[in-house]
């Protein structure tokens, strides 16, 4: 018993988008571009271990090689700080509050990369009593987005869970995979801003053992305003 | 400027005879012209009111009292009250509407406004959309009218009922042409009003039958008159509250042949304007092409849409994800080269210790041998050295 077809569907089958050999064509390029990024991120991550040994070793080297000479090898100023805001919003005066605004900090216990130059710096003081910064290490960076790293997507905080999402954002400033969103805020290189916006700004928890007082800073026993390295030690609080 | 552009073709019958068809004349643009139900609706509301008698009541009514309020301090409600004695109605309150014998809350006038101006263009969209309804069938038979046994609809009929006089010959004539169930269908629901109309003179309800529409009357109004539910009507004044009684259309009409053709010259069509009323042209209907369906799903559509987004999660399933560094399958979606990276730092660290092994392994034993070798040292320097030790008490001792 042959069903006649009406001519409407007969049509729409024709129809590009949605025939099913375009459907699988689309499939299939889907995975396969699934497969060059599994395949970059394995090679990449590689590339950047080695690459942040090499740096470690590099500084190592170049402070014996001063110690040998009798002089002394200045580093590098930090290019990269993590901040953290740790008062809440009530009472905040109306520049801090702007600040914190432009910064995305705009809860307590939110977190943002920042590029460290003298602008951000000067930001930084104004806000200095709000927040606490410093300068993250690597597996700081690295535990940030990997547990609480979320992307705006569509004007929305989406979870990264795959790769794929970053390859669609951020392809075309060849960043396709978690350990190159890595590398790129942690070197600070030449798309930090788009690797840094695509990130919504982190939501941490309470520090586990808590604070001892926020309204000092933290060179007087406190906690808020440059805490340089010792920032790694609070995000692993608050992570 | 219509779906149809080709104009069907009506059949005429005869009035006696055999039911078939004599003639064919074209479907008058009338019949195409938009069926708007609002329109009908709105026009039939306010034209019903436009046959309305003043009535009020009387100017006097309730006022007819010299009543006065006591005022306060006599236990009793501020009313004015009747005054005098020696009756039932002294001290009564009167003037009030909420007094028995007061007068009513905004006694009615004559002057109220009774009658309803129409647009003229909308009374006759309103009639244009009216005829349109009646040659639809389903239209006509949800208005109630018996129309299943009719050869056609819109029903035309050849000129010779205009010529009819006798009730006899129009009763045969719906008999023949299949409209006498309409007319059954009235005498046999004819009943008492509800209401007090029944006291008024309008003691009857019936059912609205066949309409009769003529050109010429040469004894056909005469004819029809004493059927009851039928109506007749001149082809060139065609009312909307006959053509919509109610303001629902679908009135079952009979046209004659000559009333049928001049409907073209009467209300004109979208090209040409009617004879009879200046300027006036056919309404056009807001959507030419009403199937909405066929034309979301045309080509010239379909081709220019573009592809349909994926449903959006939104208000969907939040993403759950567990946390890479404690679910391995998760970290290794995310960072495949993660599994190697603590192969190589197991090995690394395995490399240190045997390293550290051997260091330590290497001073320890260092520290073994000066420990030893000092001992033996040690035990030298004790046999000979009580010279050293006199020194040191003499020294003391100064």
């Amino acid at each position: 018993m042959s069903k006649q077809v009406p001519e409407t569907i007969k049509k729409q089958a024709k129809r590009s988008f949605n025939s099913k050999e375009v459907k699988q064509e689309k499939n299939q390029k889907r995975m396969k571009l699934l497969k060059e990024i599994h395949e970059k991120a394995y090679k990449r991550a590689e590339k950047y271990e080695k690459e942040y040994l090499e740096q470690e070793q590099k500084l190592v080297e170049l402070k014996q090689k001063a110690l040998k000479e009798g002089s002394f090898y200045r580093e590098p100023e930090p290019k990269l700080a993590f901040i953290i805001r740790i008062r809440g919003i009530v009472g905040v005066p109306p520049k801090p509050r702007k600040i914190l605004q432009l910064l995305r900090l705009r809860r307590i216990y939110s977190g943002v990369f920042i590029r460290l130059n003298k602008s951000s710096l000067r930001m930084l003081h104004f806000i200095d009593p709000y927040v606490t910064w410093g300068y993250p290490d690597v597996e700081t960076v690295r535990a940030l987005i990997y547990k609480r790293g979320h992307a705006r997507v569509n004007h929305q905080r989406k979870i990264i869970d795959s790769n794929e999402m970053i390859y669609d954002k951020l392809q075309k400033y060849d960043i396709v995979c978690m350990e190159d969103l890595v590398h790129e805020i942690f070197t600070v290189g030449k798309n930090f801003k788009h690797a840094n916006s695509f990130l919504w700004a982190f939501k941490l928890k309470p520090p586990v053992g808590g604070f001892s007082t926020v309204k000092k800073s933290f060179v007087n026993k406190g906690e808020h305003g440059n805490r340089e390295q010792y920032i790694n030690t609070l995000v692993k609080k608050m992570i | 400027m219509t779906t149809q552009q080709l104009r069907p073709i009506v059949s005429v019958f005869p009035i006696k005879g055999k039911v078939k068809t004599i003639k064919q004349v074209p479907l008058p643009s009338v019949f195409s012209a938009p069926i708007r139900p609002d329109v009908v609706r709105f026009v039939h509301t306010n034209m019903a009111k436009n046959n309305r008698q003043a009535h009020a009541v009387s100017t006097t009514a309730g006022e007819q009292t010299s009543a006065t309020s006591w005022g306060t301090g006599r236990a009793v409600a501020r009313i004015p009250r009747v005054k005098g004695s020696g009756t039932g109605r002294s001290g009564q309150a009167a003037f009030g509407n909420m007094c028995r014998g007061g007068r009513m809350y905004a006694p009615k006038k004559v002057w109220r406004k009774w009658h309803r101006k129409i647009n003229t263009n909308q009374k006759r969209y309103a009639v244009c959309s009216a005829i349109a309804a009646t040659a639809v069938t389903p239209l006509v038979m949800s208005r109630g009218h018996r129309v299943n046994k009719l050869p056609e609809l819109p029903l035309v009929v050849s000129d010779q009922l205009q010529s009819l006089t006798k009730t006899r010959q129009a009763v045969k004539f719906l008999k023949f042409i299949g409209a006498y169930r309409d007319v059954e269908k009235v005498i046999r629901t004819k009943k008492t009003r509800v209401g007090q109309g029944k006291y008024r003179n309008r003691r009857h309800v019936l059912r609205k039958g066949p309409m009769v529409v003529y050109a010429r009357n040469l004894g056909i109004k005469k004819a029809f008159r004493n059927i009851p539910g039928v109506e007749t009507a001149s082809v060139y004044t065609l009312n909307l509250l006959k053509l919509a009684p109610g303001s629902q259309m679908g009135r079952f009409i009979i046209w004659t042949e000559s009333a049928f053709k001049l409907l073209e010259d009467i209300y004109g069509s979208w090209e040409k304007p009617s004879k009879f009323k200046s300027g006036f042209y056919l309404p056009r209907p807001v959507m030419v092409n009403t199937d909405v369906e066929r034309i979301i799903k045309s080509d010239q559509v379909q081709t220019v849409l573009r592809n349909r987004r994926p449903r959006s999660r939104k208000y969907g399933k939040k993403i759950q994800r567990a946390d890479p560094y404690e679910d391995m399958s998760v970290m290794l979606k995310l960072n495949p080269y993660y599994k190697t990276k603590l192969q190589k730092q197991k090995e690394l660290e395995e490399k240190n210790k045997e390293e550290r092994k051997e260091i330590v392994d290497k001073s320890r034993k260092e520290y073994e041998d000066w420990l030893y070798f000092s001992e033996e040292e040690e035990e030298e320097e004790e046999e000979g050295s009580d010279e050293d030790r006199e020194i040191e008490v003499l020294s003391d001792e100064n």
